[in-house]
């Protein structure tokens, strides 16, 4: 599929080739800084000041180039559907070659970035577990009452991988094996023969 | 095929594609490599740039590194969690694949270290709420708003321990009057004698 790209942006973009191939490299490498971590004025200021051009126009070409790089990420074109986007551009071959070069280089990169992105549910992390005995109580002595008790982290909501928020759960054995038997039976649907049409349809 | 050092389970199927890659190492070179693991298994941290000078030689990529390392985990922690004898766990990799010398190196670090790492397990299990410390003070009320003469011993009790979800630290203050005190220790006293029957 071929990128439309909106006149604004051809605008934006046309900045390039009045810069040469070392500056063009460059600005893709802030541009996927800009993905990574944002961005900081300053950047920009010092580029213009070695071009000799206003910060606006800096901004602009960058930020074209950051959404074109996206876009293309973002719909897995191939390099021939790639070249043709940019054609429409009107820039050198060259030109097109090290944007070419730039999206090859780095669109698996940019995609894991955009997976990212939406929120997430929280997700299992780690399942730690315990098996205690319980033999007496203030109230009666001489029991034995298996009892499991499970800590169940999960990773955190919108934090990233980083914030781990532990459940605590208690359960005797035969609820223990109730839960057992149903998440085997959650695996086994995986293997039916309804679920493996639908897998063979996907890939 | 079932293994004693994997809780009587089949072995994973990438421990098995990485012993392949540990017998790349020479035995030497792996023996090193174990005492690293089990110094970080037991708490100790790992020297990560000793490590990827062990495995130069051998020519490993980071990913390789990071499997031999992994693996080894694994067969460490998983013999102490099942109390696998040394004989038995040279038994089980040479049928593995590992080859004698390196299986012989690793069981014997295996042997000098079982006790520690059991040790250790044993205090990362799960454990809620842990008591960390108790402080206590008497207190005697001599006379309160409502009544003049109250002449009491109250007992105030800072019982530190580590919060049951949140794994840090929260502080209960309780005041308890002579009586109920005495209640209390009578039922902990209790709670002990059975603790020390069951020793």
């Amino acid at each position: 599929m071929l990128l439309v790209l909106s006149e604004e942006h051809k605008e934006h973009l046309s900045f390039l080739p009045q810069v040469d191939a070392a500056v063009v490299g460059e600005f893709g490498r802030i541009a996927l800084e800009f993905l990574r971590r944002g961005t900081s004025p300053k950047i920009y200021e010092g580029a213009a000041r070695k071009l000799g051009v206003s910060v606006e126009m800096v901004q602009h070409g960058v930020e074209g180039l950051m959404f074109l790089m996206t876009e293309s990420s973002k719909h897995m074109i191939s390099e021939v559907d790639f070249l043709d986007s940019v054609l429409v551009l009107g820039f050198s071959e060259e030109l097109n070659q090290i944007l070419l070069q730039l999206y090859l280089q780095h669109h698996a990169h940019i995609r894991s970035i955009l997976s990212q992105l939406p929120s997430n549910q929280p997700a299992y992390h780690n399942l730690e577990w315990r098996l205690d005995v319980q033999l007496a109580s203030r109230a009666v002595r001489q029991q034995v009452v298996p009892m499991l008790t499970l800590r169940l982290l999960l990773s955190g909501v919108g934090d990233g991988v980083c914030a781990r928020r532990g459940k605590v759960l208690q359960t005797d054995p035969s609820t223990l094996l109730h839960l057992i038997s149903t998440l085997e039976a959650a695996l086994a649907a995986m293997k039916s023969s309804h679920a493996r049409r639908i897998f063979r349809n996907i890939k | 095929m079932r293994f004693r050092f994997c809780g009587d389970l089949d072995c994973p199927d990438w421990v098995l594609a990485e012993i392949s890659t540990l017998a790349k190492l020479s035995s030497v070179k792996m023996k090193l490599l174990c005492a690293q693991v089990l110094k970080d298994l037991l708490g100790e941290g790992i020297d990560y740039d000793k490590v990827t000078k062990l495995t130069a030689d051998a020519k490993f990529e980071s990913g390789d590194v990071k499997a031999t390392v992994a693996v080894l985990n694994f067969i460490f922690s998983s013999a102490a969690k099942h109390d696998v004898d040394s004989e038995s766990l040279s038994s089980e990799l040479q049928q593995l694949g590992l080859p004698k010398e390196h299986t012989t190196g690793l069981c014997k670090s295996y042997e000098d270290k079982h006790y520690a790492l059991q040790g250790k397990l044993r205090e990362t299990s799960l454990r809620l709420g842990r008591l960390e410390s108790v402080s206590w003070r008497i207190d005697y009320t001599l006379s309160s708003s409502e009544l003049r003469e109250v002449n009491e011993p109250l007992i105030q009790l800072k019982l530190q321990s580590q919060g049951a979800e949140s794994g840090s630290t929260e502080t209960t203050v309780v005041s308890v009057s002579a009586d109920k005190f005495r209640v209390l220790l009578a039922e902990l006293k209790q709670a002990q004698i059975r603790m020390n029957a069951l020793q």
